[in-house]
């Protein structure tokens, strides 16, 4: 019993994570339809920005600092390359966000190294929340799970029950029609992508400690957000909290699974037969684990291409 | 990229040249195909430097033939694709001997393009030195006249391993292996299970996860918490290493990490206290003869910038070995007959700090002293400027640490 509860607590809590990332992006798509290969870089951003600050600031300060940094990247990203590529479509733009990820990842290596940084969780947080059968919970893996919940509802507030949000909401669906009733919809627009860009880099600063802060960090994360958007719905931030917990929750468990599919035929009289056949049919769950969110995308493209919460387009 | 250009410009020099030239006496080439972008390169620059600092004493004794030997430098991308591509260039630009390291995935593509590129060019066969590749099959079932290894491989590091925290107490009972699903860890897996008999030790379960796709191993120590494991053996390197180091912290685990790679480059920097205590089994540590030892990492250094680690000295051992056996071949005209000094290396034995290695000619694996060593803030040389480091707490010498030759290697041999 004590196991499922700490798979479940452990998936629900890297399935926060992935939300934290992932919401950034999903929030660009959806409100300019920009699909941003650089998102996950600025998650890297984020963390490099907090492991610099640190030792200046303490780490408070600095994880409230390196967002805004990479919210400040993120609005001159907007402003001088995606503004000037908007116009030539979508294409143009993921190739310009493809190369930008490219460009940081390169720049993160000339200043600070192609191995890890001690980046590390402080020591005033680096205790056990509590103990359950002989397994310390760590306080930090909870603290970044609160940070993402805040998060989300913050987010979902400020889009549907504000004046802001609102403009926002509109810019989206009818933009010169906004425009025309005197708001600057290019200043909505990069507004959006910098607070994307700050929550990727919040959920860096955050989790670069936790985890390691290396150059490669982006790529390692960068796939499963767009899994995540990808299942979740584009564009959908309700979807993407529920793709994340799912991806999370179910990496988590299979993790913890020996089952085989050898297992099933056996009830069937076929267990014999499984076993001399091998491969697949005798792979355990749990050297499996990764490779199932990439299983569930491919469900949910074959049988509701639109995502679990997306719109019908 | 300006290297490659820079390569490729030369190359057509050459040819034009050597067009118009009389033949003279070629320097030898030898070619580094190894990771040089991407997020792997590091462990590629790694060799590089390591590769680059014994070329260059090579070259300062006199070469080869009087000439000195040509390092030439190819980019594989990480990928046995990209290796396969960057070999056929490497041989076309005229390499006689072809060095390669990171990935046994990428040292397996490279010897069978090798293998057949001989079978197709007798009489103008190339060398493959193997600086890391580790997994078993390299020197097994895959194992050709051609193919030599340097490094350990798995049944060396796990053995030499368990055979050092058995003698220091530290192994326990209970042991859980953790492995990367592919050749290696597999291979690691395996002799861990194999080992268990004859150290007294149960193997509580096995664990093959994927490869560096992994961000939270939080699952995973909870297995190894639920088998009540005292140690864990596993192969794993880079991310998928510290991760699993770190969760297990965490979680307040009080197990033991016997591991092959921990010595890498910022693992330590970025694991901090969370390494202390834990194993690592290698062909180095610079506390060991220290004498003769000391002036090697500092002239490493001053040639380099830093102090070698990781994979760089038994990089620079296995040069050593080339080095030693490229001093019994005679030049031939056109530079170097890859017969000759593949009969030279087999035979081969080189002194370096920490001890004589050699190379043996049943399957072309090198035979050498591992050093059992533990993570402390006792260590003379600290890593990643932390207050830890690696201290020696067994050095198995070359013939305690070898391990039988295996019956899939069919070795073919000339004539």
């Amino acid at each position: 019993m004590d196991q499922i509860l700490f798979a479940l607590l452990n998936g629900t809590i890297y399935g926060l994570l992935l939300f934290m990332v992932s919401a950034g992006l999903t929030l660009i798509f959806g409100m300019m339809g920009v699909l941003n290969f650089a998102h996950a870089s600025f998650y890297m951003l984020g963390a490099y920005f907090a492991y610099t600050l640190q030792p200046l600031t303490g780490f408070w300060l600095a994880i409230i600092l390196a967002p805004i940094l990479v919210m400040g990247v993120g609005i001159l990203v907007e402003r001088f390359i995606l503004r000037h590529v908007h116009e030539h479509g979508h294409a143009h733009e993921l190739l310009v966000t493809f190369g930008l990820s490219v460009v940081i990842a390169e720049m993160i290596k000339m200043v600070y190294g192609k191995f890890a940084v001690d980046y590390r969780v402080p020591a005033e947080l680096n205790f056990a929340a509590f103990s359950l059968s002989g397994i310390d919970y760590p306080f930090y893996r909870l603290f970044m799970g609160g940070i993402a919940v805040v998060m989300f509802i913050a987010i979902y507030l400020l889009l549907t029950k504000t004046r802001v949000g609102i403009v926002v909401r509109s810019a989206i669906y009818r933009p010169q029609m906004v425009e025309a009733l005197g708001h600057n919809v290019p200043m909505v627009f990069m507004g959006v992508f910098g607070i994307g860009a700050a929550l990727a880099g919040l959920a860096g600063a955050v989790a670069g400690a936790f985890y390691t802060t290396n150059p490669n960090m982006a790529l390692e994360l960068g796939v499963m957000v767009f899994v995540v958007v990808v299942v979740g719905g584009l564009g959908s931030m309700g979807g993407a909290m529920a793709a994340s917990l799912l991806i999370g929750i179910t990496n988590s468990l299979a993790v913890g699974s020996d089952f085989r599919i050898a297992d099933i035929l056996t009830w069937i009289g076929m267990g014999g037969w499984a076993e001399e056949i091998g491969g697949l049919l005798t792979m355990r769950m749990s050297s499996l684990a990764a490779t199932l969110p990439f299983f569930i995308m491919l469900l949910v493209l074959v049988l509701r291409p639109s995502g679990l919460m997306g719109e019908k387009e | 990229m300006g290297f490659q250009k820079f390569a490729r410009g030369t190359a057509a020099m050459a040819l034009v040249m050597g067009a118009t030239a009389a033949a003279q006496a070629e320097p030898l080439k030898i070619a580094l195909v190894e990771t040089l972008s991407g997020p792997q390169a590091s462990t590629g620059l790694l060799y590089r430097d390591a590769v680059k600092y014994q070329i260059g004493k090579i070259n300062e004794a006199g070469g080869f033939g009087g000439e000195p030997i040509e390092l030439l430098e190819f980019d594989n991308q990480g990928g046995p694709v990209g290796a396969a591509d960057r070999v056929r260039a490497a041989i076309s630009e005229g390499a006689d001997v072809i060095l390669q390291g990171s990935s046994s995935a990428v040292a397996g593509q490279v010897t069978e393009d090798v293998r057949k590129y001989n079978l197709r060019n007798a009489g103008n066969e190339v060398l493959y030195i193997n600086l890391g590749g580790e997994a078993m099959e390299l020197t097994g079932s895959k194992c050709h006249y051609y193919h030599f290894r340097t490094s350990p491989n798995a049944a060396i590091r796990v053995n030499t391993l368990l055979d050092g925290m058995s003698e220091a107490g530290v192994l326990g009972d209970n042991v859980y292996a953790m492995n990367q699903n592919y050749s290696w860890g597999v291979d690691v897996q395996d002799n861990t299970v194999a080992a268990a008999d004859r150290l007294g030790f149960t193997v509580v379960e096995q664990t093959l996860h994927d490869v560096n796709k992994i961000q939270d191993f939080s699952p995973y120590v909870q297995r190894v918490q639920a088998a009540g494991a005292d140690t864990v053996i596993t192969g794993n390197w880079s991310n998928d290493l510290l991760l699993l180091m770190k969760a297990s912290s965490g979680a307040g685990l009080d197990v033991r990490f016997g591991t092959a790679f921990l010595d890498q480059p910022g693992n330590i920097g970025n694991a901090g206290a969370v390494a202390e205590g834990h194993y690592l089994s290698a062909p180095f540590n610079p506390e060991v003869n220290p004498e003769e030892t000391a002036v090697f990492m500092e002239d490493y250094k001053s040639v380099t910038g830093h102090y070698p680690s990781y994979v760089e000295p038994a990089t620079v051992f296995g040069m050593m070995l080339l080095q030693e056996a490229l001093k019994q071949v005679e030049p031939t005209e056109d530079g170097l007959n890859a017969a000759d000094l593949a009969a030279a290396l087999e035979n081969a034995t080189a002194e370096t700090p920490m001890g004589s290695i050699s190379m043996r000619d049943a399957d072309h694996q090198a035979v050498l002293p591992m050093i059992v060593q533990e993570v402390s803030t006792e260590a003379q040389y600290k890593a990643d400027d932390t207050q830890f480091g690696f201290v020696p707490i067994k050095v198995i010498s070359a013939a305690d640490a070898e391990q039988p030759v295996q019956d899939s290697c069919q070795m073919k041999r000339p004539g």
